[in-house]
């Protein structure tokens, strides 16, 4: 990790730390918070411009050079269904470790991390719109509903499996 | 891994390139190379194999390789004349000793052979007669003389040079007292002649035998060197063990005995610098006439064998002691070649020097001989390197490169002043940068060696099989190509030869009926050309059954029924997925099993294969493949906001769009007329669906993997430069119409185009149907 997250820590609890807790990463895409589970997030970028790929997903952003790496930078935005990030400099791409892949996703701006007892996180309601099974779970934290991203069901929508379908079948 | 297993695991390593090496140069014997050099060659192969395997505890391995050398030391010292040698009997022991090793790596149970090894002890049974019978043993004052050392079946414990390292590792280290442990089965250090040789005719010679420092790591061994001497004619040998240092600083794998041979013999110098050729550099020995009274002189070296054997028990107590007697005299110990001593002076004299210098000494002297110094400049030292590291090192450099030329952006906006000499500057960096670049890819080549040795056994077993009678020819063996590249051709290479043999070659009578010679002939052949390695396997049978093939291709509905084909463009079928899948293909069309998979890997590669075929005259399968995975030499293109890659060794040509007519036929498809021909034409930004205006300029023709030429238009060609190659399957998957991509000076990526790839996503009209992205969800 190159960028350390200065960000300030706050419990869920002031009650004595479970010893089964999550600590996640929140970020936010218009009023909306996400989360992930801190270990997935390898470094936290501002937006930089991206190399877009032939009739990729919607979702696909493009590629970036990571420090020598190349890696796809998917548009959380566009993949929960709520249009196309106009990316600015205030943007920001949380790079994630997902399965054996590097990725990055593209979101507003990141909030805060905090820690969650696994007790406390609910299950998706069978959301009828969440086709594609992003939402792992759901976390009442203070005010706000945090959803708690599959990172993999993102990233496998985002277009390399698509991708490779197509290819196949070419 | 704990060290052991990594030295095996080394063993084994080098165990495959011995029994390739072995395989060629028996098949070479049995094709009529008569070149002693092949017989040493193999001898050396199995030897070094039987070495490791003693060593390694792999007990049938031994016994087998035992046996099979010493029928093969038959052939060497010629008792067994090169033309009479049963060399099928060989290369199907070569097999079995392939075998052996797997088994012993895999840990499983030896197949054992004793066919094989029973047909093996017959070989050079009948004229063992003209052989020296083996000499009684004057206890213990005798080596065996050498051929008595090569039919002796029993499984010697120590002959192997590894395995006598380990003996004397474990010599050394449990009794610390024995002196003159030479790693020569603890025999005595002066042998006189096996027998009186005083009557026999000859001219008396004296050979100082100086081996480097690093014999035992050359797997050579102080046995194989005299064992190469006709025993009858030995009259004496002396081992000088005065420069060995003492135990503290002594390295078990170095070499410090040093031996003086008398001879009398017929045999002419040039003969005994014959004898010496596989095992020792022409550096490491010496011969000298002596005059016939001297042989007198130098006969009765008993007194030194006496001294030295003495040793042992006299001092056992005293470690230092030994130690000194052990230590050179200086002046004797580091020139002896220097001075041609007058006959006289035995080797081992130095058992009176001064027991305080001696330590001092002894440190010293093994760091300083000049033939040190001389040895290293003479070898070609190589280094066995984990490919990880090297990879590692590519990485670097490529990022170097692409450092570099955003160095060169940046300086375009510089003051003019300022300009021109960081200009220079960053001149003389990229020809360093390639420079750099050129030498780690060195690094990483390697002959296609590695992979063509395994295909001899791969047709001999399958002609086996097949009942068929093939012949192999391997040309290029020593054309290099990257590290990587070696690895991923095994499995094409082999695909393709047994297509070969299986569909292309007809049986032994087919070939009689067709007037052909009865052995069919497969060629394996490597060559540079332009920047790629081109593979191509050749062989004279039958060829591609056109009529089949095209039969099947309609009914598989590849091709459709009105549909009329080139023959070439027949013959390219054999490439397509769906037809050789089917197992009633390789029983109809004659070709085909495997072949999509075959191309698949070579497309992946980077490559293309194409395939010529002449019905009834035979069938070629040519590979071009870059000769690296990591960089390739590119033009950097610009279509609208939109930077690609076009591999150099694709595009043939380039020029002006205004000036190339176009013309636009039914169903919209443009078209150039271009040196004669029809030839398509794609935009590139409509092709990608690149962003920003596109504004077609130029036209590259470049060339796809059939061979067909596609002309691309582009809006600009932005320059040409090495780019390093970066995998997009890594962290994302496989993008239509890129094969990879790469880091431009301004740290974007850009995609670099696969010609063919791109030209499918052009029929397929572009973008994937959505309900396709659905389902992938």
């Amino acid at each position: 990790m190159t960028m350390t997250l200065q960000l300030g820590e706050k419990h869920f609890s002031s009650a004595q730390p479970e010893a089964a807790a999550r600590r996640i990463v929140t970020f936010k895409v218009g009023d909306r918070t996400f989360g992930i589970d801190v270990g997935m997030v390898r470094e936290i970028k501002g937006w930089q411009a991206t190399t877009p790929l032939p009739h990729a997903a919607p979702h696909v952003r493009g590629v970036l050079n990571l420090r020598g790496v190349i890696l796809a930078v998917y548009d959380l935005r566009t993949a929960i269904g709520m249009g196309v990030t106009d990316a600015s400099a205030t943007h920001v791409i949380v790079v994630v470790d997902v399965e054996d892949k590097t990725a990055g996703l593209l979101v507003d701006s990141v909030s805060d991390i905090v820690d969650v007892p696994v007790s406390a996180v609910r299950p998706a309601p069978d959301l009828e719109r969440d086709e594609h099974g992003l939402i792992e779970g759901l976390v009442l934290l203070d005010s706000d509903i945090v959803a708690l991203l599959d990172l993999a069901a993102v990233i496998r929508d985002g277009g390399g499996e698509a991708q490779l379908k197509t290819s196949r079948a070419a | 891994m704990d060290p052991l297993a990594e030295l095996k695991q080394t063993f084994f390593q080098e165990c495959e390139e011995l029994l390739g090496a072995l395989e060629l140069k028996l098949q070479a014997l049995d094709e009529g190379s008569s070149d002693p050099e092949d017989v040493n060659a193999a001898f050396r192969a199995i030897h070094s194999i039987k070495g490791g395997a003693g060593a390694f505890g792999c007990t049938e391995l031994v016994g087998f390789a035992h046996v099979f050398e010493a029928s093969l030391d038959h052939l060497r010292s010629g008792r067994v004349a090169i033309e009479d040698a049963p060399f099928t009997l060989f290369l199907r022991c070569s097999d079995a000793v392939a075998d052996l090793v797997a088994a012993a790596r895999n840990d499983e149970p030896a197949t054992e052979r004793p066919d094989l090894l029973a047909a093996l002890e017959q070989v050079g049974k009948e004229p063992v007669a003209q052989a020296p019978a083996p000499v009684p043993e004057p206890a213990p004052v005798a080596i065996p003389a050498p051929a008595a050392a090569a039919t002796h079946n029993d499984a010697p414990p120590g002959i192997a040079a590894l395995g006598n390292l380990l003996a004397m590792v474990e010599a050394k280290t449990a009794a610390p007292v024995q002196p003159v442990d030479d790693g020569w089965d603890d025999e005595p250090v002066v042998v006189p002649a096996p027998a009186p040789a005083a009557e026999k005719p000859g001219r008396d010679l004296r050979l100082r035998i100086t081996p480097e420092n690093d014999l035992f790591r050359r797997v050579i061994e102080p046995r194989v060197v005299l064992g190469s001497l006709p025993a009858d004619d030995v009259v004496a040998i002396r081992c000088d063990l005065s420069q060995v240092p003492s135990l503290e600083t002594l390295d078990v794998t170095d070499c410090w005995m040093r031996f003086e041979v008398d001879l009398r013999t017929e045999l002419s110098v040039e003969e005994l610098h014959g004898r010496f050729d596989f095992s020792l550099a022409n550096e490491e020995f010496e011969i000298e006439t002596l005059e016939s009274a001297s042989v007198a002189e130098a006969a009765p070296p008993a007194e030194p064998a006496a001294e030295a054997s003495e040793v042992p028990s006299s001092v056992a107590a005293d470690l230092s002691a030994i130690l000194a007697k052990l230590g050179p005299a200086p002046e004797a110990a580091s020139q002896p070649e220097v001075a041609p001593a007058p006959a006289l002076p035995p080797v081992a004299p130095a058992v009176v020097a001064p027991v305080a210098e001696a330590p001092a000494a002894i440190r010293t002297a093994p760091r300083s001989p000049a033939n040190d110094q001389s040895a290293r400049q003479r070898q070609a030292v190589s280094v066995r390197v984990d490919l990880d590291r090297i990879d590692k090192l590519m990485n670097l450099v490529g990022e170097i490169v692409i450092t570099q030329s955003m160095l060169v952006e940046c300086v375009r906006s510089l003051p003019y002043d300022v300009y021109a000499k960081t200009a220079e500057g960053i001149l003389t960096l990229s020809r360093q940068t390639r420079e750099l670049q050129d030498h780690v890819m060195a690094v990483r080549a390697q002959p296609v060696k590695a992979v063509f040795q395994r295909m001899p056994r791969l047709v001999r077993e399958l002609a086996q099989t097949l009942g068929k009678e093939v012949r192999l020819v391997l040309e290029g063996e020593n054309t290099e190509v990257d590290k990587t590249i070696i690895e991923e051709l095994a499995d094409p290479l082999t695909h393709m030869i047994r297509n070969s043999m299986d569909h292309g070659l007809e049986t032994p009578d087919e070939r009689t009926d067709a007037g052909k010679p009865r052995e069919g002939t497969i060629k394996l052949i490597a060559e540079h050309r332009a920047g790629r390695i081109v593979i191509s396997v050749t062989d004279d049978g039958r060829g591609i059954n056109r009529d089949r093939l095209l039969a099947k291709a309609r009914s598989r509905g590849l091709v459709g029924a009105d549909e009329k084909l080139a023959p070439e463009e027949i013959d390219q079928l054999i490439f397509a997925a769906g037809l050789s899948t089917a197992e009633q293909v390789s029983d109809i069309s004659g070709r085909g099993v495997g072949m999509d998979v075959v191309r698949r890997n070579v497309e992946s590669l980077g490559g293309r294969i194409s395939v010529d075929s002449e019905p009834g005259r035979g069938c070629k399968f040519t590979l071009a493949l870059p000769l690296t995975l990591a960089v390739l030499e590119g033009m950097v293109i610009r279509c609208g906001d939109d930077r690609y890659v076009i591999p150099i060794a694709s595009v043939i040509e380039t020029q002006h769009l205004a000036s190339t007519p176009i013309e636009r036929l039914p169903f919209g498809q443009e078209v150039l007329r271009w040196r004669g021909e029809v030839t398509p034409l794609y935009r590139l930004g409509e092709v990608m669906g690149s962003t920003g205006t596109t504004n077609e300029n130029i036209v590259i023709i470049a060339e796809t993997e059939r061979g067909n030429n596609v002309g691309i238009a582009v809006d600009e060609i932005v320059g040409q430069q090495q780019v390093v190659v970066k995998s997009l399957e890594a962290n994302y998957g496989t993008v239509n119409g890129a094969s990879a991509a790469t880091i431009l000076g301004d740290g974007l990526v850009a995609l670099i185009l696969d010609i063919d790839s791109m030209l499918r996503l052009a029929a397929s009209g572009g973008r994937p149907p959505v309900s396709d992205l659905k389902m992938a969800g």
